[in-house]
């Protein structure tokens, strides 16, 4: 019988290696305050690096504090710019965010706006319905197309298995193609034979608050972030996007309705990208457009990023967006500073803020070395 | 942009009533005079925003002046009103846009800022104190035809397009009917990309219309990628917007290129003397006051080709209309009758082609 070779019950502990080292772990829970530290150093980093470059172009530092500190929010115009920019970008990104938060990555927001955008502009065309009820038809239109668009993926997904990165991206391009044949076709603008739709009437339009030019896409934007908010946070299909979001094979286990939870979360997402189309077209452009859309998608994909897919940090998350936007073009402006370094410098900004949560979810240590005289 | 159907109007209304002369009253400039521009694109596109960008600086020499300019403002009313109001907060009272989507915004601000000239490139709106503004591009573009038209072998034509509309559909129907002009055989073939700036579907377009034997492409879109393509494969291009032998001096046989200045710095020297009277129906201007006029010819043209290509360009200047009756469309169906020319209103929602011409259907 060989002699049984002494078997540890527990692994001894590693030996501390010669030289100090960095080691990275899996920092399994982060508190509240540290997040909001974390992401505030990624954002003075971004805005450092900014700066840095700014100041490399030849712009003064004192001016830049006017700029981008002073202007922006003491200035009526600049304020409502950005507000303006934000309201359609914090409903794309509840669309993305309802729809991160149980994994179904919809990359076809643009298309859902478009859908919903050609449902609620036929309405405005064909003036269906009572012209006091007219908006609220094309806002349910808009909601309901965008659903729609989102069906098909979210339905492949479930039966097939396919994935809804492909499926929704693509559906994208139908989209855009179906919006151009409308525009250069049927709905060409009979008054300047240009392709855009015809402007919308009166009572098509979203009302202005009386304030610059601010309508009610922006309480609607806060509305549609409260109600997201209790729907992801306070109420029972929250808990249930919980459970999609950290395990769905744990929560079938149990017999909870995943699949059920995840088809309503891509539709709720569909529905908000289209009710996004619907509040530029009626709230900002008036007509719909060939490139109203446009750049949302992503927009809207990176602020519920950052928001952590959060509502309510998607609608400050939106404004600050917007701040950047706007910002961008005082520089721009100015100081004639190139568009192209102006993206240049919202991305570093951007990437810092993305990249800071690496040390949320992780802890970086110094572990010294192994002393030489022991 | 309807001038002829506006100078009709006017003249009625000027006999029908005393008051309306008021409406017509030149666009007086309060304070000191500052031009800006707000651009499209980037700066350097290589086509359309570019040529807007390279005019400015011409017009900076011209008037004396600096033009700041924003550059990359997509049409969306969020993104071009907070930069204009911020140009107008540090005191601009003259702003040029230079895109389509800017109308329905500019008109909206042109209505809030009284004090303000605003003009527009390939804009639709127009009113007290805003002018659109456009070139007569099937002027160019028929020269251009008439270039391709005596350097090709085959007499097989190409034109990559970018939307099927009233501005595009003219510059091809001229094109064609430069290259008959010509080459009384020859045909051309038309590929829509669907978009103004996507050099992978241009080049994909390009590529397939030199497959199908085509031995010079035109183009209307807004980057280089077709001269390029030309280029490449050996055979000879026409560019647009601006003088394409920049990115293919073998394969440009002709451009068709912006003069912006040559019609903004006179045109900002009346806002700047108060005799200003933006046109209610817009500019629409000709070669002889800067919309396109042509960079011609390169070696591959005839020495006759290009001469008869100068004499037409003068005769156009001298009055001469490319879209002149008797024109008959592919399909047979007379558009412009004997001793008649296509009037403005049809020509910006021009949706047919004359003979010759082959497209996506």
């Amino acid at each position: 019988m060989p002699e049984a070779l002494p078997v540890p019950l527990l692994s001894a502990a590693p030996e501390p290696p010669r030289r100090g080292r960095l080691t990275v772990e899996i920092r399994q829970h982060a508190t509240g305050w540290h997040q909001g530290l974390v992401l505030a150093g990624g954002l003075a980093l971004g805005m450092a690096l900014a700066t840095a470059i700014l100041l490399a172009c030849g712009v003064g530092l004192s001016d830049l504090i006017q700029e981008f500190v002073v202007s922006v929010v003491s200035s009526p115009a600049s304020l409502s710019a950005v507000l303006i920019q934000a309201a359609p970008l914090a409903i794309v990104g509840l669309a993305a965010a309802v729809a991160f938060r149980v994994r179904f990555w919809n990359i076809g927001i643009e298309g859902q706006m478009i859908l919903g955008a050609v449902a609620a502009t036929a309405v405005a065309i064909h003036d269906v319905g009572p012209a006091p009820l007219r908006l609220v038809l094309m806002m349910l239109v808009a909601a309901l197309a965008g659903m729609a668009w989102v069906l098909a993926p979210a339905l492949l997904k479930i039966r097939l298995g396919l994935n809804e990165v492909i499926s929704t991206l693509l559906l994208n391009y139908v989209a855009f193609n179906g919006l151009l044949h409308l525009l250069y076709g049927a709905w060409r603008d009979p008054a300047s034979s240009f392709p855009n739709s015809e402007q919308y009437e009166a009572a098509e339009r979203l009302g202005e608050l009386g304030w610059e030019n601010l309508t009610w896409a922006l309480p609607l934007a806060g509305l549609l972030t409260v109600l997201c908010w209790w729907l992801l946070n306070v109420s029972r299909f929250g808990f249930l996007s919980r459970v999609a979001e950290a395990n769905p094979r744990l929560g079938e286990g149990q017999g909870l309705p995943m699949t059920r939870v995840m088809l309503a979360a891509a539709l709720l997402s569909g529905g908000l990208a289209g009710i996004a189309g619907f509040s530029i077209c009626a709230g900002v452009e008036y007509r719909m457009t060939q490139s109203f859309f446009s750049g949302y998608g992503f927009s809207g994909i990176l602020i519920a990023f950052l928001a952590r897919n959060n509502p309510l940090g998607a609608f400050v998350t939106a404004i600050l967006v917007g701040v950047l936007f706007v910002a961008g073009q005082s520089l721009q402006v100015f100081y004639g500073i190139p568009g192209a370094m102006v993206q240049l410098i919202q991305a570093v900004i951007v990437i810092s803020v993305a990249a800071s949560d690496f040390f949320v979810r992780h802890r970086v240590r110094w572990v010294s070395g192994r002393r030489s005289d022991v | 942009m309807f001038r002829p159907f506006l100078t009709t109007c006017l003249a009625a209304a000027l006999a029908l009533s005393p008051a309306l002369p008021v409406l017509a009253a030149p666009f007086k400039l309060k304070g000191e005079p500052k031009v800006a521009m707000v651009i499209f694109g980037q700066k350097n596109d290589g086509g359309w925003s570019q040529a807007a960008d390279e005019a400015r600086v011409k017009m900076e020499a011209g008037l004396g002046m600096k033009i700041p300019a924003v550059d990359g403002v997509k049409e969306n009313a969020t993104a071009i009103r907070p930069v204009v109001e911020l140009f107008i907060k540090r005191g601009h009272n003259i702003i040029i846009g230079t895109a389509f989507g800017y109308s329905d915004t500019f008109k909206e601000l042109s209505e809030k800022y009284p004090d303000v000239a605003f003009f527009n490139l390939s804009g639709t709106t127009n009113g007290p104190n805003l002018e659109s503004v456009y070139g007569r591009t099937y002027e160019s573009q028929y020269l251009c035809g008439m270039a391709a038209g005596a350097a090709s072998k085959t007499g097989k034509l190409g034109f990559v397009a970018a939307n099927p509309f009233g501005v595009v559909n003219w510059t091809i129907s001229a094109y064609e009917l430069g290259a008959r002009k010509t080459n009384p055989n020859a045909t051309l073939n038309v590929v829509y990309t669907g978009a103004w700036n996507d050099p992978v579907k241009e080049r994909a377009a390009a590529q397939a219309l030199a497959e199908q034997g085509v031995d010079v492409l035109g183009q209307h879109v807004d980057t280089p990628a077709t001269q390029i393509i030309a280029q490449e494969r050996g055979i000879l291009g026409t560019g647009h917007h601006r003088d394409m032998r920049e990115f293919a001096p073998k394969a440009t046989i002709c451009s068709s290129v912006w003069t912006w200045d040559k019609f903004f710095v006179p045109e900002i020297k009346k806002v700047i003397a108060g005799t200003w009277e933006p046109a209610p129906y817009g500019a629409f201007i000709t070669i002889a006051d800067g919309g396109t006029d042509i960079a011609c010819c390169g070696t591959a043209v005839p020495k006759a080709a290009a001469e008869a290509i100068m004499a037409e360009r003068a005769a156009i200047i001298a009055g001469k209309h490319v879209f002149a009756g008797p024109l008959e469309d592919r399909e047979g169906k007379l558009r412009v009758p004997a001793g008649q020319t296509l009037s403005d209103a049809d020509l910006w929602k021009m949706d047919w082609y004359v003979k010759g011409v082959t497209t996506q259907k």
